[in-house]
């Protein structure tokens, strides 16, 4: 079996660009216009394992990151308060 | 945040600005001033005072731009210009320390972590919260404007005022960062991070 193929046989298991990989999925990741990005995505989730495992990592922590910081409670005289100062500036 | 038209828009047409396009945002912006801060009377300071300068300066403001990037640039600003001098918190790394540290643009996107993915999905909210609350307040805000409000990179660059190059390798640190600090917590939950998925 070639050592460079995951024991599926499937993916590889080193990448050769790993450091230009990481860089192009992290940015499909967050969602910047890459040309081609949904090909490129696909090809390399499908043939290298260290992409694969990186971008589903950062993917995992991207999501917990948004369903768990993001609900800070504003303040309810928050709102009233800025009503109320620009009011006074008007 | 333009400054090529300056338009005088009318008493009318300000509060239709600021009530349809600002206020949309006020959540958004308390949950990145409380990150900044960590303080909830600071955090409210700090957003009624980002509000009271949009009110100001709203003829600097495109109507129909990005007001949620305007304002969150205003925010940001006034965290460093006013808040941080004053800030009751005990220091923490400063970024220029680190990107002294660092001392380049160019990141090695090469590393690799063993933390697994089962291991993050099984995370509870307060350890993710922890392990951002940790950073320091430059990789912090990179990791909030893009994961939590999903500002493109050339957004973040214009509020930042970095180039889009420095916005991503400051993210790509940060992200390891926190990567770091979530292995600590797979760890202590007992998840064997030497193992490959």
């Amino acid at each position: 079996m070639d050592k460079n193929l995951s024991s599926e046989g499937e993916r590889k298991t080193n990448c050769a660009e790993q450091s230009k990989c990481f860089q192009l999925l992290e940015s499909i990741l967050d969602g910047e216009n890459i040309p081609d990005g949904d090909k490129i995505l696909k090809e390399k989730l499908e043939k290298c394992q260290p992409c694969y495992k990186h971008f589903h990592l950062e993917m995992a922590i991207k999501e917990l990151l948004k369903t768990k910081c993001c609900h800070q409670i504003t303040p309810r005289d928050l709102l009233d308060n800025i009503r109320k100062k620009v009011q006074e500036i008007k | 945040m333009s400054e090529v038209q300056r338009k005088k828009y009318s008493d009318k047409e300000k509060n239709h600005i600021f009530d349809q396009e600002f206020m949309p945002h006020i959540d958004s912006m308390y949950n990145f001033a409380y990150r900044l801060t960590f303080d909830e009377d600071d955090a409210k300071d700090l957003v009624q005072d980002t509000y009271l300068k949009a009110y100001r300066f709203i003829n600097s403001f495109e109507k129909g731009t990005n007001a949620k990037a305007w304002l969150f640039r205003i925010l940001k600003n006034s965290f460093i210009n006013d808040y941080r001098k004053k800030s009751k918190q005990p220091a923490k790394i400063d970024y220029q320390e680190v990107e002294t540290y660092y001392n380049s643009d160019d990141v090695d996107y090469s590393s690799t972590t063993d933390l697994r993915v089962d291991a993050v999905k099984d995370m509870l909210g307060d350890e993710i919260s922890n392990a951002l609350n940790s950073l320091a307040v430059d990789f912090r805000t990179v990791i909030i404007l893009c994961d939590l409000e999903g500002f493109t990179y050339e957004e973040m660059a214009k509020i930042l005022d970095i180039p889009i190059g420095t916005v991503r390798s400051r993210l790509h640190r940060a992200r390891n960062l926190l990567k770091d600090k979530l292995r600590s917590y797979a760890q202590t939950m007992g998840y064997d991070t030497d193992e490959e998925e």
